[in-house]
This record gives C-alpha cells, structure tokens and sequence, in this order.
C-alpha cells in the first residue's frame, strides 16, 4: 500500500507536524533506492528535490505563504521538459540534451511549489506501448517484474504504482497515460486535446499528443489538471475555453447515460477474463442507479490504421528536427552533410522509431498521400462524428482500457503490429480529441494482474467525468 | 525560326514585421550571427510556433492592392526537407490555401502598360543562410533569418522578355515599399526572385518544358541569367534536341546557368497540414479595417499629382518613384499652393540632399514651413531663383533656426525694389556696351537677354528681372 494516496494527506501529515516535506522527500527517494530493478527513473533529481523541500520547511515556519502544491512529490515523463534538466525521450539521439526552458505545464506546477523528484523512463519518442523500446532499457511492471509496465509512459505508472512519488506527468497520444494505468493498478487521464499546453512537450504526434497524470486519486488528478490547464501563449492549439476549479466540484454525481461499445466487447482480441471484469464494472454501475446501454460502432477495425497512419506522418516531420547539427548526437564518422544526417540519425534512432518516420515518410509521399494520410483523416473525421452523435445521448462512453492484461517482457518486440493493436481501446479518445480516464477495476484472476476501465467524456466535459469517476 | 521567351516568377518578399513569423525573435537586418534566435527559432525540442498576425495583415494588404481573392479561413501546412540551414527539417508555408487567390499589377515596359497576372499569393518562413566557401571544408550556418516571415508571389507565365522581368521587379519594389511592408531590398535580400523560363515558336500555343532559375538577388543577376537561359534553350531545340525541365542554378561569375537537381530528383516536400497552428479566420470587417488604413499606392499618388497639382507627368514620376519623397511631397504641398516650384525644390535640392548625406527625406533639418516660405520668396519676387537655389537653401540648411528672408536679409540677397539702385544697374550695362546698344536699337531686339545678363552680373542677382526688363526696354528705346 502507498503510504499516501491523496495530496490531502500529505498535507494533514506536514501541517499536524507529524512530518516535515523533508521527510516525505527522503520517503520517496528511499522507495526509490529499493526499487532500482524496476528500472523506473532515468535520472533522479535527489539534492535538487531535498534542497526543494528544506526551503519549504523554512518557509512555512517563517509563517510564509506556500503554493498550492507545497509537499507533493511528482516524477516527469522524459518527454517533458525542465529548464536547465535533461529531456532525452529516452533516445541517444537527445544523449546529454538539456531544456534551455520549462514546458508550461511544469512551470505552472513549480509555480505552486511542486517538488520533481526525476524523469522516468519511457518508449523512445513515446513510441510503444511497453516502455521497452528505450535506449535505458525496459521498465518492469511492480506487480510482476517479468512483465511491461505498458507504454509509453509506462516508468511513469510504475513510479506512482511503486510509490516512489505522489503522482506521475506522463504524456498520451494514443493511450500512452490510460494503458500503463491500467496494467500498474493506477489513475491514468488524458484530457481534452488542447487543454493543457503542450509547450515544452516533445512532439511525436501533434495533432495526438496531450500530457496527462497518473495519480492514485482523482482529487490528485482534478488538482493538478485545474492548475496545468488554460490558455498558453507560446501553444497556438492550447484552448482559451475556461479552466473550472475541477478540484471542487468532485461532491456529487447525478445519475448519468453510459453508453458502451457492443462491437468493443464482442472483439475477438479482447481477453475473456478482462470482458467478465468488464461486464462486473457495468453492473455496478448500474447497481448505483446509472443507465448502462450498449450502442453499435462500425469503425472499430479502421481505427488503429487510420491512427498510426496519420501519428506516424506527423511523427516523420516531428522527429525532421533531430539531424545532428544544432544538438543532440552527431556521427563521429561523417565526412559531409549528407552522411551527417544519416549516420547521426542511424546511430541516434531505435528501431521502432526508424519504422514510424519511415511509415509516415511513405504515407505522406507523393502519389500516397490521398490513399494512406488523407483516407485517415477521413476516418478521423468520421470517428469524430460518430461520438458526438453517441455523446448526443449519452453523457460517457465506457470501455475497458485495454484487450488483455500486461504481458511478459520481450513479447511484442517480435510483433510490433500485434502490439499496435491492443491500442484499440484508448486510441479513439486521442483521434478525436476527447478526455478520457482509465480507473483500477480489479484483477485479472489467472495472472493476478492490474485491469481497468476507461470512461471517454465529450470535449471539455472533464469536471462531470472527473465528478463521475470519483463517485464510482 | 523566331523564339518567344515565356517567364513566370515567384518572388520571395521578406516582410518588416518587428519579429519572426512564428515567434518573438528579431528580424533587424545585420546583426551578429546567431543572435537572433531563440529556443524557437533553433527548433528545439518541444516548441511550438504561433502566427505573427502582422504577416497575415501584410499579406491583406498586399492582396487589396492587386485586387486578389482574399482567403478568409488561413491555414498552414509543412513542407519537409533536410537542410543544415532549417531548424526543423520542415518550412512553415501555405500549400493548399494560399492567403491571396489571382489578381493583377501593370508593369510599363517600353513605355507601354501591360498587365501580369499574379497566380496566388502565400505565407512563409523563411530558413537561415549557409555560407559554403570562406573556410572549406566547413559551412558556417547562421540561423538569424530562420523563420523571417516571406510573401512568395506567384506569377502567371505572362513576362516575355528579361525588361518585363525587371519592369516587374521594379514595380513590385514600389509596391511594397508603399505598402509599409517591406523594404524591398535586394541586395539585403529582402526581394529575391526564382524564374521560371521556357521558349516556344513565335504564336505557339503551347508552352515549352520550363526551367527555374533559382534565387536571383539582384536585377542585373536576373537579366543575364535570362538571357543565357534563352540562349540555351534554343540552342538546344535548334539542334532537335528537347529541353529537360529542371532546376538551375546561376553562377554570377561565369554567367552560366547549371543543373541543380532534375525532374526526377525533385524533392517530394510531403506537404501535409500544419497540426501545431489551427486555422486563422478573418471576418469580412478585419478586411475592411485593413483597407481602411491601406497606404495610397504609387499609381494613385501619381495620378493625384497630376491631376490635383497639376505635376508634369515627369515630375509626377520622379517623385513618385519611392514613397517617401511622394509623401513629402504631399505634405509640403499642404504648406504651400506653389506646387510646381514646390516639385522644383524637391528634385533639384531636397532629393539630392537625401541622397549626398544618405538620410531620409524624413531627417531634413528644414520644416515644411520654412521651406513654403523658401518658395514664397521666389515666388514673391523678392529672391531671384538663381540666389535661392545656389546660396539661400545651403544657408538655410547650415542655420534651420533661422527662416528663409533672415537669412536672405542679413546676405544681402533680397532682391532689389529700389528704383534709383535699378536704374544704375541698367545705367551701367548700358554704357559698358555702347555698339551692343547700336546694335539693339538697329533692330537687334534679341539682345535684351545680353543686357539682362548683364545688369543681374552687376547686382549680383539680386535685381528684380521684371523690373530690369521694362527699364532696359525704356531705355534702351
């Protein structure tokens, strides 16, 4: 068990005085330490975090006000960046880079006193769905080391899951915060596309990408949303729509519409034991007097292809700026430009990196790019279409968060479409922008694995969703 | 066989906006490589660019100027390619909306007015510069310009020779330069051209396979590229052979054009739409607001000068050639009803001032006032026109706090109303010449103008000529 699941207890234990911030920082790092196998940070900011801590004590000793978030421990995602800190994306091709600023999102936590403990590990670029396609190697699922954490911000679930901090900045574009939530037992959510700015996150796919937390509560998750979201000037795609006080408004829930996916349960992927813990989520949803009915979805096979058609093409020109000339490595072997860019890049990239840019260079090549980029944009168009004409009806659309349980490590680096494939469940909410949830819904019986469930919300309905998930 | 040359252009406008198209950096011209540029501007990783607004009112205003279709709904997309000199490996630009849709500007070549037709009009970024040869093998990058916001106006093939190319050219530096939105000029690279260049049978009516000249930075460059290109091409079709589209680049120094990359290596940009700029909607009364506050442009301002102050047509053009002088000139214009005299001062004084100290027309040290009063006293009679021009104007420069008939007071070049004095004048030139006045009064008239020359040597210009005039003629009978 976590020693803290909210950031109000963390406050009650410092303001009764039964610890110091200091303590809880030494807490942390000490769960750090004894969890070192996992393989969870990258890079542990210890002095930094306890010098943090030290000068919170005094502060509120002088009597002095302390931001919002004075006490609480995160981690950040290695694709996040943190002025004067390294940001790697866990690629050699970042190998030493330091972040000349702070993403918005971490300056505006840091702005309340938040205290960053380090980066986590992740899938190189965030791409991957088991944190094993990292230049620092895979991280291991807490609750079987022999397993994946899930991805990419796979490090980032083990960290809170592991209780080496409070809470977890991940970043998601296609499930990357909801799937490792689910196979570590933990929060993961990703809000509405554009409502937390997405300055200083490194792009893998722009039109995708939207950071997240993973949390042990959803007053966690309510908080620290309510202080990343807003309007930002150096994001054009960052909305000026109004940030509510999401922390509280959490009191009640009324009963709501749920639709789920028929077609989402009948899938011929989805592990029998995860659909029966699915079904036993929706029946106690309808046992707390909500309306649970099945609606009909034809574009589930279109969405994975669609998605890592158009992710990759981003990708393609997203990851154009890592050339080895102005930073990051550079080939020692190259004689010109040319070879500049090849070497570096083939010495700096992954694998599965190398497969996207090169997926997403030929889906956008000339003579290609009406049957694979723009295709995709229609199907994305019309997935849109189809869940607002669900959300039309219903006020969440509820799925399990992923087709089967973490698997063993190693997997599905034989079978990299297999892998791309149990995304099927989170992609939807990224392809059309909307916030979604993934929520601990038990245990997967045969391997006594983590599961859970996702509920999806309509464009900037996170206050409802956030509501209905903590009244669950 | 007779040969019509066919060109299209694309000319690459850098705008004077205060920063970068996508971020805050400065765009000052000549500043220290690599100052000029941000975590932005070095494409780091994890940012983002957001739309200086001014680059989108630019581009309006150039649209209203050429009557084009103006996009309401702006959006951007990525045009991917790999060089040392471009941060993000792909260029910001307007592919499948451009901002301005047709339109047209008439060019006078040979004295006649033709119409070009502009194909579209769009946004861009532009990338650094590279500098390839001053300490080989190594290639210096400086990344200031990257992301300097760029005009790229597309022409239709309407230009059939190197003078329309550079009528056009020169026509379009106008243009901007009224518009307030560049400073058009091309040796800073503010305007540059690529030139797309075919040659088909004289009447034909089909073109041939073109070649794009590439980066043209000045008229002179662009003029020899053209003819060489012309040349080569019909040397080619000549010999039966069929002229390869491709891309060229132009050697200054050899004054020869060679391939850079062919068809078949044409770079496949995969442009695709930008996902970090959503798209930027203009209503119909952002547009209407921007027309409001249109500049005049040089055909209008010409025009008014012609007609409302009666300019001869070369002097309208001389002073309509560049925006300032024309704007000065329609402010003095306000000061003083002489505008002829006022077209006068200008050409022969105030614009070669401008151009011997190298300073706007905006840093003469003389109000429009004191220089109303300059003409006045010409004008008036009470200075003579040779004296303000080579003596008082100099003087009233060297001493602006003084006005104009101090300065002619204390000089002692007012011109003289004194009766007595005048007669002496006229007295003494006539005794000087006494076979020039036999002479003139056997019927040899047109030697008033030797005595005119004469009585103003004698009072060092300062006698009133009308007054000189009718006392020689009693005079001299």
């Amino acid at each position: 068990m976590p020693k803290f699941t909210t950031f109000a207890d963390v406050q009650q234990a410092i303001e009764q005085g039964e610890l110091t911030t200091v303590n809880i920082v030494d807490y942390y790092l000490e769960q750090i330490a004894a969890s070192q196998d996992l393989n969870i940070y990258v890079e542990v900011w210890a002095d930094e975090a306890r010098a943090m801590a030290k000068q919170q004590d005094e502060r509120r000793r002088n009597g002095e006000q302390l931001g919002r978030l004075a006490g609480m421990v995160i981690s950040i995602k290695d694709v996040i960046c943190y002025e004067n800190h390294q940001v790697t994306a866990g690629s050699k091709i970042l190998e030493g880079f330091s972040s000349l600023f702070s993403a918005t999102a971490t300056e505006r936590l840091l702005a309340e006193d938040v205290i960053i403990i380090g980066r986590t590990n992740c899938d190189e670029f965030a791409m991957g769905s088991t944190n094993e396609t990292s230049i620092y190697g895979p991280t291991r699922n807490a609750a079987d080391p022999t397993r994946i954490p899930g991805g990419s911000s796979g490090a980032a679930a083990v960290a809170v899951q592991a209780d080496t901090c409070l809470a977890a900045l991940g970043s998601d574009t296609g499930g990357s915060v909801r799937q490792p939530a689910a196979f570590c037992g933990v929060i993961g959510f990703k809000p509405t596309y554009g409502r937390i700015s997405r300055h200083g996150l490194l792009a893998y796919g722009s039109s995708f990408d939207q950071i997240g937390t993973l949390t042990h509560s959803i007053e966690d998750t309510a908080l620290l949303l309510e202080i990343m979201a807003g309007a930002d000037d150096f994001d054009s795609t960052a909305s000026t729509t109004d940030v509510p006080a999401y922390s509280k408004v959490l009191g009640e829930s009324k009963p709501a519409r749920i639709a789920y996916i028929r077609p989402a349960l009948e899938h011929p992927g989805l592990d029998g034991e995860v659909r029966a813990n699915a079904e036993e989520f929706l029946n106690k949803l309808r046992t707390q007097g909500h309306t649970i009915e099945a609606v009909e979805f034809d574009l589930l096979d279109y969405i994975i292809p669609a998605y890592y058609v158009l992710t990759t093409a981003e990708a393609s020109s997203n990851l154009s700026r890592y050339d080895g000339i102005r930073y990051g490595h550079r080939s020692t072997e190259a004689e010109n430009l040319q070879e500049t860019y090849q070497k570096s890049r083939t010495e700096g990239f992954g694998q599965e990196v190398k497969r996207r840019i090169m997926l997403g260079t030929f889906v956008l090549s000339a003579g290609y790019y009406d049957a694979y980029y723009a295709r995709a944009q229609k199907v994305r168009r019309l997935l849109l279409d189809r869940l607002n004409e669900i959300f039309a009806t219903y006020d969440f659309i509820c799925l399990p968060t992923t087709p089967t349980p973490a698997w063993p490590l190693g997997e599905s680096l034989e079978d990299p479409v297999a892998m791309y494939l149990s995304d099927i469940y989170t992609v939807a909410a990224n392809m059309a922008g909307l916030p979604a949830i993934s929520l601990p819904s038990g245990t997967h019986e045969s391997t006594q694995l983590p599961l859970g469930m996702q509920l999806m919300a309509p464009a900037w309905g996170e206050a409802s969703l956030l509501a209905f998930a903590k009244n669950i | 066989m007779t040969y019509e040359t066919v060109i299209g252009l694309e000319i690459h406008v850098q705008l004077s906006t205060q920063s970068k198209a996508f971020c805050s950096d400065s765009i000052q011209f000549g500043s220290a490589p690599n100052t000029q540029v941000s975590a932005i501007s070095l494409g780091h990783p994890g940012t983002l660019p957001r739309l200086n607004k001014q680059q989108l009112d630019y581009a309006i205003r150039l649209a209203l100027a050429l009557g084009s279709k103006i996009n309401l709904r702006n959006t951007f997309d990525r045009k991917n390619y790999f060089y040392a000199d471009l941060p993000k490996g792909y260029q910001i630009t307007q592919d499948a909306q451009p901002v301005c849709v047709g339109g047209e500007i008439e060019v006078i070549v040979e004295g006649k007015p033709k119409k070009i037709r502009i194909h579209h009009i769009h946004m861009e970024e532009d990338a650094g510069k590279s500098m390839h040869d001053s300490d080989d093998p190594y290639s210096y990058i400086d990344l200031n310009r990257a992301g300097t916001p760029l005009l790229e106006i597309v022409t239709e093939p309407d230009l059939r020779s190197a003078a329309e190319v550079d009528a056009l050219m020169t026509t379009m530096r106008q243009l901007v330069r009224y518009l307030n939105i560049s400073d058009g000029n091309m040796q800073e690279g503010s305007m540059r051209c690529d030139c797309n260049v075919s040659i088909r049978p004289l009447g034909a009516d089909y073109y041939g396979n073109r070649c794009e000249v590439k980066n043209l930075n000045s008229m002179r460059y662009a003029r020899k590229a053209i003819q060489y290109e012309v040349q080569r091409q019909i040397k080619i079709v000549e010999a039966g052979g069929t002229v390869a589209q491709q891309t060229l680049n132009f050697d200054p120094s050899t004054g020869v054009t060679t391939p850079l990359r062919s068809k078949e290596d044409a770079h496949d940009y995969r442009y695709f739409p930008e996902p970090d700029l959503p798209p930027v909607v203009l209503t119909e009364a952002q547009v209407a607001a921007i027309k409001k506050e249109m500049p005049d442009l040089p055909k209008e301002v010409r025009q008014q000068l012609v007609t409302e102050y009666q300019l001869s047509e070369y002097n309208a053009d001389l002073l309509t050639v560049e925006p300032e002088p024309a704007r000065f000139f329609l402010a003095l214009a306000k000061a003083t009803t002489s505008y002829d005299a006022a077209a006068n001062l200008m050409i022969n004084k105030i614009l070669p001032w401008s151009k011997e100290e190298g300073k706007p027309l905006t840093a003469l040290p003389l109000s429009y006032a004191q220089l109303a009063e300059f003409i006045a006293l010409i004008e008036e009679g009470k200075v003579s026109n040779s004296i303000a021009y080579q003596e008082l104007f100099s003087a009233m420069l060297n001493a602006p706090e003084q006005s104009a008939a101090n300065l002619a007071q204390v000089n002692n070049w007012l011109q003289s109303d004194d009766e007595d004095e005048m007669s002496n004048w006229v007295e003494t030139a006539i005794t000087d010449f006494p076979d020039k006045v036999k002479a003139y009064q056997s019927g040899k008239k047109g030697l008033i103008g030797f005595f005119m020359g004469e009585v103003m040597k004698v009072s060092k210009g300062k006698a009133d000529p009308k007054k000189v005039n009718q006392l020689l003629r009693e005079r001299l009978g």
